[in-house]
Parts: C-alpha cells; structure tokens; sequence
C-alpha cells in the first residue's frame, strides 16, 4: 500500500525536522546557554560552538540560595501531594469501579463538574480562611490545594484501571474473609499499580510546576522554585540571563527527565482521564 | 444494580468528596455570596446586590480583559487542534524513529510556565535573540510584545500553544490509532484515498476525540494567568489583561473583593456556559447506564 518514493521522504524528514524542533529547540537552548559565558549568550557567532562554562551555576549557588531551598520546597510539596492524590483517588477509584449507585453515580458526575470551576476563583475565600488558620506560607496549605484539584481527574483514571481488574479476584478474597481495605491493599494495589503511575505523573508535573497558588499562599518559608525562578524574570531585566538560564535549567531538568521515562503511563492516562471525562 | 450505596463505598469516596467539597465547591458557592457584597479585608461585609456586578460590568477594563480572553482563547484552542490533527495524521502515516519522536514532542508538557516565559523571551529578545534576528533576516518586522498590546497577546498565545499542544496532541492521536486499518482498505476499494478518505472516514471518527480536546481547552485556557502575569504583567497600561488577571489585580491589589469575586463567578458561569452540552450529555449517559 505505501510506495515510498523520495520526495515523500525528504518530505516526510522536513516535517519531522520541523516538530523537533518546535519541540525540543527552546528547551535545548536555554540548557546551553546556562553553560555560556555572558559573552557568548547573545552572540551570533557562539550560538552553537563556545566554551563551556559553570560560572551561570556557580553564581546561581552563591547569590541565588533562596532558588535551592524553592527547590527543596518543591520537593517536598511535589512528593506530599503525589501520595495524598494517588491515596484518595485509589479508595474512591475502587468505590466508583466496584459499587453502583444512584448517590454513587451523581457524586461522580460531581467530581467531573468540579474541574469546570477555576482555581482563581476560590483563592477569593480561601486567602482569608487560610490566614486566619496560620496556614499561610506552609506546605501543608500547597500539598491540600495541589492534591484536590488533581483528585477528580485521579479518580476517574484510577476507575479506568481498576475497572480492568477482574471482579472475581476481589470476590475471591471477599470469601477468604478479607475487609474493603484488605483488598484494596493485596489485590487492587499490586495490580493497580500503572493507574497509580499514571496518576503520579499528572500531579508531579502539576504540583512541581504550578505557579498561580504558590504566588497567592507563599511568601518565603515555602515558597516554591518557579516562583523564584519568577522573581530572577524580574530581578534580572536582561541582564542576568545566565543564572536565569541556571535556574530554569535546574528547575526543568530532573520533571522532564520523568516524563520522557514515563512517557507511557502519560499518555495511558491521558486518554484514559479525556475518554471518560 | 444495588440502588442504595454501601456503607463501604461511601467510606472509599469520602476523603476525595470531601476534599473537593470542603476546597473547590464550598469556596466557589461562598464566591457567589461575596459578590453580592460590599467587602475587603478586615471589613464586615455588607449586601449591595448586584451592584458589584454592574460595576464590573461598568468597567472598561473587564471589557478588555473579557476580549483579550476570549481572543487568546480562539486562537491558542483552534490553533492548537490544528496542529495537534495534523501532527496525528502525521504520525499515523508512519515516521522515522518514532519512539523518540514522541518523547520530544510531548517534552513541552514537562515545562513550567515559568521556565517556558524565560526560553521564549530568550528567543523574541529584540536585537538579539534568535526569532528576533530571524524575523529581521526575513524583513520582517521585530515582535515587541513589552510595547505593543497586540504583540504581547500574540507572545502569550504562542508560550500556551507551546505549552499544551501535547496535550491535544495526545488525545486526538490515541484516537487516530483506535481507527481500525480495515476502514482505509475497505474505503480504497471504493475509490476513496487521500482527501475523500479523510473526510469521510478519519474526520468524522476523530469528531469525539477532537470535540473532548476542545472542549478542555477551552476551559483551561479560559482561566490562562501564569503565562500572561509573567509575560506582561497585564501591561503596558492595563492593555494585555485576561480575565484571570484582571480579577487577581481587583483582589490583590485593588482590594475590590466584591468586583473580584463578581468576576470570579462570570468566570464560572462562563465555563459552566461552555461545558453544558457535555455536561447534559454525560449526565444521560451516566444515568442511563446505571438507574
């Protein structure tokens, strides 16, 4: 059926050409160019070939030490949310894929309702609730908000998956006398195990990334390494591009590490969280 | 199926229902209340009715803003789905090293918003950066997106377009690959290769997948803030706001909360306006399958 001629090859190698590029060139140059020297950043002449330097990351780690605890935050931030998110959404995944119910079925068109409404939106009550709480500035506040805006999307993926298990493991533990819990525990999350990949790999990426909550609810204590990265754009006004290119480098590289690694359990739960709503 | 849910079952779903209870729903009702009110910090609030709502209404700035919204929207969305179906029936047709192929494509959704404003201010830096000299070397004009409201709104759709195509991407090419090759086979039968082919047979099969994508587009890119805040700040002169920044500025810094929380429920209404029909639709589906 395909004849493969040569224009439609080098046709064919244009365009991936094309889609590379578009993908990958911003992030590969500003990788780069936190190894140039000032110098060499804006030079047409270096843009390929220079000398490499760590001097961008050696200033980015003596003048910058506010970025390296907003990674740290992040870190923890990232991890909290992951395993509150994947933990809820297991229970209520195995709930919504093993019972059926009138109240069951409309708390789940609720869950998929509640993604319509903005994150902006409820900053408005929750700033004050949240500093008359002393949770200003914690990263317990950031771990809450970043889990919940991922639990219904977590939940209707962790359903896909669990919907795959078959029934007759869990009523086979049932009769060995086993509790929800226990089977939840034994059989559902060993088996269950790629759905909750999937679901880790939205919030991580979410949760490293975000910007909008950790502007409105940190100040300095959590503050987290995109909104320090923020802070260089505007500190640095076209001077400083090299630590900035550092810091961005530092804050992208180990998430897009991960998500090339779980490439797979991405695009598995994408289409899995998109088809079912 | 059991019409009364099981003690258990409402156990397992209680922390998420609880969660997105007590954090999304019960917050986005109380907004609703606040804007009927006169209030800002450390003030008892005071019933004004709609008033808050002519005042936003009233403003020239939410004008503004509602239009650069709905502009940015048009073009990131449409834009996006374009290139996302053509990047699928791109792939579908089968490409060199694909595997790593897709891994660089879907590299931009790793990438914060923060990060992606550094790479492509790097790129558009007048003078000097590379799409700068570029465009030059074109005899184009330069995009001077700190001086020019339409350039700067330009710049923020490119950064969101950069941002999210994978994500349409994704979708609508899981779709194309559902498509089973016996429908190409039995159509060229018929005579039908290349445009017909795609008209009548891929177009109309990739119609949910490209109608899902859009939709979640849309109101996710309705509520764009991190990259205009960070591209523009809104500027110069209040020109390049969305919706979502101009209620961030009448809360944070105009310390309006009524105009702010009148804004924040237009935003709701206006995602709720955009997702009604497939709301309705899931709605009949999900309570068709099981009542």
């Amino acid at each position: 059926m395909r004849r493969r001629s040569l224009p439609v090859a080098i046709l064919k190698g244009f365009g991936v050409l094309v889609i590379a590029a578009w993908s990958i060139l911003p992030i590969a140059l500003i990788v780069m160019s936190s190894f140039k020297s000032d110098r060499d950043i804006f030079s047409l002449t270096s843009r390929f070939s220079f000398t490499p330097t760590l001097a961008n990351y050696e200033l980015l780690w003596s003048r910058w030490g506010d970025f390296f605890h907003g990674l740290w935050n992040s870190f923890l931030v990232t991890s909290g949310a992951t395993v509150l998110a994947v933990a809820v959404s297991l229970l209520a995944g195995f709930a919504y894929s093993r019972h059926a119910s009138r109240g069951l079925q409309a708390s789940a068109f609720f869950l998929i309702f509640i993604r319509l409404i903005p994150p902006i939106v409820i900053t408005l009550p929750l700033f004050p609730v949240v500093n008359w709480l002393g949770l200003n500035d914690t990263h317990f506040i950031l771990i809450v908000l970043y889990a919940t805006f991922f639990v219904s999307l977590g939940t209707i993926v962790m359903r896909t998956f669990i919907d795959q298990i078959p029934r007759e493991l869990d009523e086979a533990a049932m009769i060995d006398g086993a509790s929800q819990f226990q089977i939840i525990r034994r059989v559902i999350f060993p088996l269950a195990a790629q759905g909750m990949l999937a679901v880790s790999v939205f919030v991580i990426v979410y949760a490293w990334n975000e910007f909008l909550f950790a502007f409105i609810f940190t100040t300095t204590k959590a503050k987290t390494a995109p909104l320090v990265v923020a802070e260089m754009i505007g500190a640095v006004e076209g001077v400083e591009w090299g630590v900035l290119f550092a810091a961005s480098a530092v804050q992208l590289l180990p998430v897009l590490a991960f998500v090339i690694l779980m490439q797979k359990h991405l695009v598995a739960g994408l289409t899995a969280g998109a088809v079912k709503g | 199926m059991a019409s009364r849910t099981p003690l258990s079952a409402l156990a397992l779903v209680s922390p998420v229902q609880l969660m997105v209870g007590g954090i999304i729903f019960l917050p986005a009702i109380y907004v609703f209340w606040l804007s009927l009110n006169q209030s800002s910090f450390g003030q008892a609030a005071s019933f004004v009715g709609l008033a808050n709502y002519a005042k936003v209404l009233g403003d020239p700035y939410f004008w503004r803003a509602l239009i650069n919204t709905v502009i940015v929207v048009a073009i990131v969305v449409h834009v996006e789905l374009l290139l996302g179906l053509l990047m699928a029936l791109f792939f579908a047709s089968g490409v060199p090293c694909r595997a790593l192929l897709l891994a660089i494509v879907l590299a931009p959704y790793a990438v914060s918003e923060v990060s992606a404003v550094v790479m492509w201010r790097y790129l558009f830096e007048p003078d000097v950066g590379m799409m700068s000299q570029a465009l030059a070397w074109f005899g184009l004009p330069p995009i001077e997106w700190a001086v020019k409201p339409s350039h700067g709104l330009f710049m923020v759709s490119l950064l969101s377009i950069w941002l999210h195509l994978p994500f349409s991407f994704i979708i609508i090419y899981a779709a194309r690959l559902s498509v089973p090759d016996e429908l190409y086979e039995a159509g060229a039968i018929d005579g039908a290769t290349g445009w017909t082919a795609f008209r009548r047979i891929t177009l109309p099969l990739l119609m949910p997948a490209l109608l899902i994508a859009a939709l979640f587009r849309y109101i996710f890119a309705f509520r764009l803030f991190s990259e205009v805040w960070l591209m523009t700040g809104g500027g110069p002169a209040r020109t390049t706001e969305v919706m979502a920044v101009y209620l961030y500025l009448e809360a944070f810094r105009y310390n309006s909360f009524g105009a702010a929380a009148a804004t924040g429920w237009l935003l709701v209404l206006a995602s709720l306006l955009l997702a009604l029909f497939y709301l309705r639709s899931l709605y009949r589906e999900m309570f068709r399958k099981h009542a």
